[in-house]
């Protein structure tokens, strides 16, 4: 795998219950590099991305993050992959118990680093999403979009290469979903390469980059202008 | 992972889930509160059952015969390991104890002195009855011994009392704790089950089994020591308050071996295992399942 590729399939195949579900498929996503992945639901856009944060595994093929053959890894390696990896659900996956600075907190408390460190790099990440105003706030007192930031914080806290953002728009207004894609865009603009699965065809026009589709299990390029608005 | 990390969030997590706290406290504080009445209860009754045992003499009188045939027959009788006390009582010891308990009116009988010698034998109180029986029978057929006395129907519908509290009361323990366990067990997976998205969301973000682990076992110790706390408090109003008060009879049951912290300590070992052991496995189960993705 050259050095700037972070993300390399190969080959890879995917099957629940005897059913296909990627075919084959070869992908790679480069540093710096911003990709959309779209398709129809059910196509295989989830599996796509718990490949890569290991929580399927290819029925064939190769898998590779970083400098981790995910194929190949042992159980025990799998947190350390995934703290390699920034990741952003529709759904957030905050931890609805503990306040937003506790949440960003969280992700570097699992790396064991120093209390001193860990205080310093958390208010840093609120401070880029802009909400260093509100880590006392638990996540339920916030707004779709304010909870949105607050897991992009969390998947900054340590400092990946990769972010995977799976829908992180689907559940917030389109003045909210716009202040999230200028968030990513910024990250992106840092230098972290960013592989995004969304349905949101406004979006991706208005923020073009490469956009590949799974239509039956194999991916395709397409040009994001030529989207049509479902 | 620093130990105050865990530490930390043992205790936040029985602030956090209050309700489901006070489940798997509950479940534990019913367990062992009802093992701690057994323990005691059985207990008393296994010593009253001895001490009953212990006043059970066995009675050996004598033909008229020889000191030197009376030393022999009290070494025969000694040499059985049975035996843990032996007392020989001579015709004279035995009319004295006759005016000592009939008083003047003994007086008529004159200078007659018609008692038999005999032995006064105590023997081991967990000794079974059967072998008690054995002995007595070997006992009476020495040349020299008249009579052999002992309560056997007494002792031997104490002994079946005894056997039948104790492993009636076993089997309940057994039950209790079995119970116990399982309900201990289930309220704590329940808990546990409740923060599964929790646990998905601490996996997506790279914490190991071990980090997520650590602070619900800490929980579980927590849960299992403000459990015995509870358990001892009710445990003391039964015994000292409730039991006294409406059985006046029975008044305060001892605690075991005469002190109170044998029964307390086992109490508070048993409870934070109980609570360690529930999350632990709970726990584990679930992290292991938890998958990270949505």
């Amino acid at each position: 795998m050259p050095q700037d590729v972070v993300i390399n399939f190969k080959d890879v195949t995917v099957e629940y219950d005897g059913k296909i579900v990627l075919d084959k498929i070869n992908f790679s996503l480069e540093n710096g590099e911003f990709k959309y992945l779209i398709g129809d639901t059910g196509t295989g856009k989830s599996s796509f991305l718990k490949l890569i944060y290991r929580d399927v595994l290819p029925s064939a093929g190769q898998v590779k993050v970083g400098n981790y053959n995910v194929s190949d890894i042992t159980e025990r390696q799998v947190p350390l992959l995934r703290r390699s990896l920034g990741i952003v659900f529709q759904d957030f996956q905050l931890l609805p118990d503990r306040t937003v600075y506790d949440n960003v907190a969280f992700a570097l408390e699992v790396t064991g680093k120093k209390r001193k460190y860990i205080r310093q790099r958390a208010l840093e990440c609120l401070s880029m999403v802009g909400l260093v105003h509100k880590q006392q706030n638990m996540p339920g007192d916030l707004s779709g979009g304010e909870q949105q930031r607050v897991v992009i914080a969390r998947a900054l806290a340590n400092e990946p290469r990769i972010m995977l953002a799976d829908e992180p728009t689907g559940n917030l207004d389109p003045n909210a979903s716009r202040n999230i894609m200028d968030l990513l865009w910024k990250i992106n603009n840092r230098g972290m390469a960013i592989l995004m699965v969304t349905h949101n065809y406004d979006l991706v026009r208005k923020y073009p980059a490469e956009t590949i589709k799974i239509t039956d299990g194999k991916l395709s390029k397409i040009d994001p202008l030529k989207l049509k608005t479902i | 992972m620093s130990v105050s990390y865990v530490l930390k969030e043992g205790f936040a997590g029985f602030r956090r889930a209050r309700l489901s706290a006070f489940s798997s406290v509950f479940a534990i504080m019913l367990a062992v509160m009802l093992l701690a009445i057994l323990a005691r209860v059985g207990y008393n009754a296994y010593n009253l059952a001895q001490s009953i045992r212990q006043d059970v003499e066995v009675e050996v009188f004598l033909h008229d015969i020889s000191e030197d045939r009376t030393a022999s027959l009290r070494n025969s009788i000694e040499s059985h390991t049975i035996v843990t006390n032996l007392q020989y009582i001579s015709k004279e010891d035995a009319m004295e104890r006759f005016r000592a308990e009939f008083g003047p009116g003994s007086e008529v009988l004159g200078s007659v002195n018609f008692l038999p010698a005999s032995f006064k034998i105590n023997v081991d109180t967990d000794a079974p009855v059967p072998e008690i029986v054995a002995f007595v029978e070997e006992v009476s057929g020495y040349v020299g011994v008249d009579e052999v006395k002992f309560n056997r129907m007494g002792l031997e519908l104490l002994e079946e009392r005894l056997n039948m509290f104790l492993l009636w009361g076993g089997l309940l323990g057994f039950l209790i704790a079995i119970t116990a366990m399982s309900l201990v067990f289930n309220t704590i997976r329940l808990t546990i089950y409740a923060k599964r998205n929790l646990i998905k969301a601490m996996k997506l973000v790279g914490a190991t089994n071990g980090f997520i682990k650590r602070p619900f076992m800490v929980e579980g110790v927590l849960h299992g020591l403000v459990a015995a706390m509870l358990a001892l408090g009710l445990v003391w109003l039964i015994f000292h308050f409730l039991i006294p008060l409406y059985l006046p009879q029975v008044g305060i049951i001892a605690w075991p071996f005469g002190r109170w912290y044998f029964l307390t300590g086992a109490m508070i070992v048993f409870a934070i295992i109980m609570g360690f052991l529930g999350s632990r496995w709970a726990a584990q189960k679930f992290i292991r399942r938890a998958s990270a993705g949505g």
